[in-house]
């Protein structure tokens, strides 16, 4: 489960024009749920993201996760809960690396390189066996219908395509949390869809789903456990 | 003489450390003062995000700091023949009266800040900043010790006036004069061989005992800071005399010349370095029972240990084998 309280992040907070984008935002999201986060561009969604993430810090507040595996970090018992913004730096790359999948509205895919080689990098600073990712990373594209373009270079895929590599490529740790980001901004509503088929499935795995969107095919989904509405920073329904 | 490079390196390195310190010093304050990590309040992150830049800002300036104790000794070393009657950084350091100060202030500042790099060492292991108001506290102590150090150094270099009259080491580690020094050089080495075996013994049985049981760090860590007064008293003593192959000659700085290989240097960094890593050990005995160090601290205490055993026999060995190829016998 991850807990936020009381976070707010403001940009500029030193200058004459601070802008906060997340205001007081409390929330308990549950383990192995879809959860969507809803509403308008500029509304905090992304923010609030990337704050849960571990990819920034908020201004003030808290965020706790909870039912991280033992060997997450040193002297972590199975059931502690673990506060993540004041992390040093260090353990946040563990904590981002071992428990969050990202998947970018651009995708994010390194142009020049194999659609094979985009979902094997997260694993290189981690230092695993490079055959048995490369296994790994194999199986799942195969899982997602790309093995004809494993050694293609990202620039010649479609859309659909780009996605879901750059899915693969977010479950290549094996995260317990996945997070996607407007993942359907680009796609039409069959491949759409087929996103949220794909979400459904990683949902019946156990994984934990956060997905901001405007998308009705996304927050209108039967997957959907909870919609979290928000504007202007602040949960406006659902919370 | 300002112009010299060293005095130059050493003013511009003391002036950016006291600087850097004393404006980590003031957000160490601030931190010991409002940090509360159950908090999520605005400034409570404020301060989480400022302690990496402090730490690694007083990090850098300590390394520093520990460098500049060497090159001080180069330094006074070097200057030696600017002074009429100066044979070596003794001769150097008795021109004014502030050399002497300045350098046993040196070695002081050394230490503490040795301390203090094994304690953010130990901090960074943990996730819940661990250690991070004794951190603070320590670095509110060393930050008046480097200003006193600057002062004093500053009055040193810049007071140093060239031509001027002053002692070579034979005279000031003479024996049967007044002062430390000359007490310290008249140590019988009948009394102090065995003293000096004593302590080594002492250092490594209390070394091999933490390590296997993991009790008496603060023992061990009492015992290294014994052994370096001892081994400093033993090298004025008699391992002196067997180096430089006079029975009368008990001059801790001429050891740093390249008549004698420059092996002073071996010699004074593998003493401080051990008495960092004991005095380490000492301080990081009662943090035991900090949580997200249950792991880290015992093998942090235990590759300090050895490296205190190690540095202590490298020493033991450098100054033993000149002890044993010298022609004098006492």
């Amino acid at each position: 489960m991850i807990e936020l309280v009381h976070v707010e992040k403001t940009y500029q907070a030193d200058l004459a024009t601070p802008f906060t984008a997340v205001d007081d935002v409390s929330l308990s999201i549950a383990a192995g749920k879809l959860t969507v986060l809803k509403g308008p561009s500029g509304s905090g969604k992304t923010t609030l993201l990337t704050l849960i993430g571990c990819m920034a810090r908020p201004t003030s507040g808290r965020i706790h996760l909870h039912g991280l595996p033992e060997d997450t970090l040193p002297e972590l018992k199975e059931g502690d809960a673990l506060e993540i913004t004041s992390l040093p730096e260090r353990f946040l790359t563990a904590i981002r690396r071992r428990t969050f999948g990202f998947i970018f509205q651009q995708f994010n895919l390194i142009r020049g390189i194999s659609v094979l080689e985009n979902v094997m990098l997260p694993t290189y600073p981690t230092g695993e066996d490079h055959q048995r990712v490369e296994a790994s990373a194999i199986q799942r594209l195969e899982a997602l219908g790309l093995a004809r373009h494993l050694r293609a270079p990202v620039d010649r895929l479609s859309g659909g395509e780009a996605q879901r590599v750059a899915i693969a490529r977010a479950l290549i740790n094996d995260p317990l949390v996945i997070i996607a980001d407007e993942p359907t901004a680009h796609l039409d509503s069959k491949l759409s869809e087929d996103f949220m088929e794909l979400m459904g499935q990683f949902k019946s795995s156990g994984k934990t789903l956060l997905i901001t969107s405007h998308d009705p095919i996304v927050y209108g989904s039967p997957l959907a456990d909870r919609v979290v509405e928000m504007r202007d920073g602040r949960i406006v329904k659902g919370s | 003489m300002i112009q010299h490079p060293g005095i130059l390196a050493l003013l511009l390195a003391s002036g950016l450390v006291s600087l850097l310190l004393t404006a980590a010093g003031w957000q160490g304050f601030q931190i010991l003062r409002g940090w509360n990590l159950q908090s999520g309040s605005e400034g409570q992150l404020d301060l989480e995000r400022r302690t990496y830049l402090v730490s690694t800002l007083v990090t850098n300036a300590l390394v520093i700091q520990i460098l500049s104790l060497f090159l001080f000794i180069f330094t006074a070393d070097g200057l030696h023949a600017q002074f009429v009657g100066a044979m070596c950084a003794a001769g150097s350091l008795s021109a004014n009266a502030h050399g002497y100060p300045t350098l046993l202030i040196k070695v002081a500042t050394c230490l503490v800040a040795g301390v203090w790099l094994i304690l953010q060492r130990a901090d960074t292991q943990g996730h819940d900043y661990p250690l991070i108001r004794p951190k603070y506290a320590l670095l509110l102590i060393l930050v008046p010790l480097v200003l006193a150090e600057t002062w004093l150094q500053t009055s040193y270099l810049v007071g140093l006036k060239a031509d001027v009259m002053t002692s070579c080491c034979g005279s000031l580690f003479g024996q049967g004069r007044q002062g430390l020094a000359s007490e310290l050089a008249s140590l019988p080495p009948r009394l102090m061989q065995p003293v000096f075996w004593i302590s080594f013994a002492a250092l490594m049985v209390s070394g091999v005992v933490l390590l296997r049981t993991r009790r008496g760090a603060i023992a061990f860590s009492v015992i290294s800071f014994a052994f370096l007064c001892v081994a400093v008293a033993s090298l004025l003593s008699f391992f002196c005399l067997y180096i430089y192959e006079l029975p009368t000659h008990h001059c801790p700085f001429c050891l740093l010349q390249k008549e004698y290989g420059f092996v002073g240097y071996p010699i004074y960094g593998t003493l401080l370095g051990g008495a960092m890593a004991g005095l380490g050990v000492g301080a990081l005995a009662p943090f035991g029972d900090r949580k997200s160090l249950t792991s880290a601290l015992p093998r942090l205490q235990a590759r300090l240990v050895w490296s205190t055993l190690f540095l202590a026999l490298a020493f033991t060995l450098i100054v033993g084998i000149w002890m044993l190829l010298s022609p004098l016998k006492l």
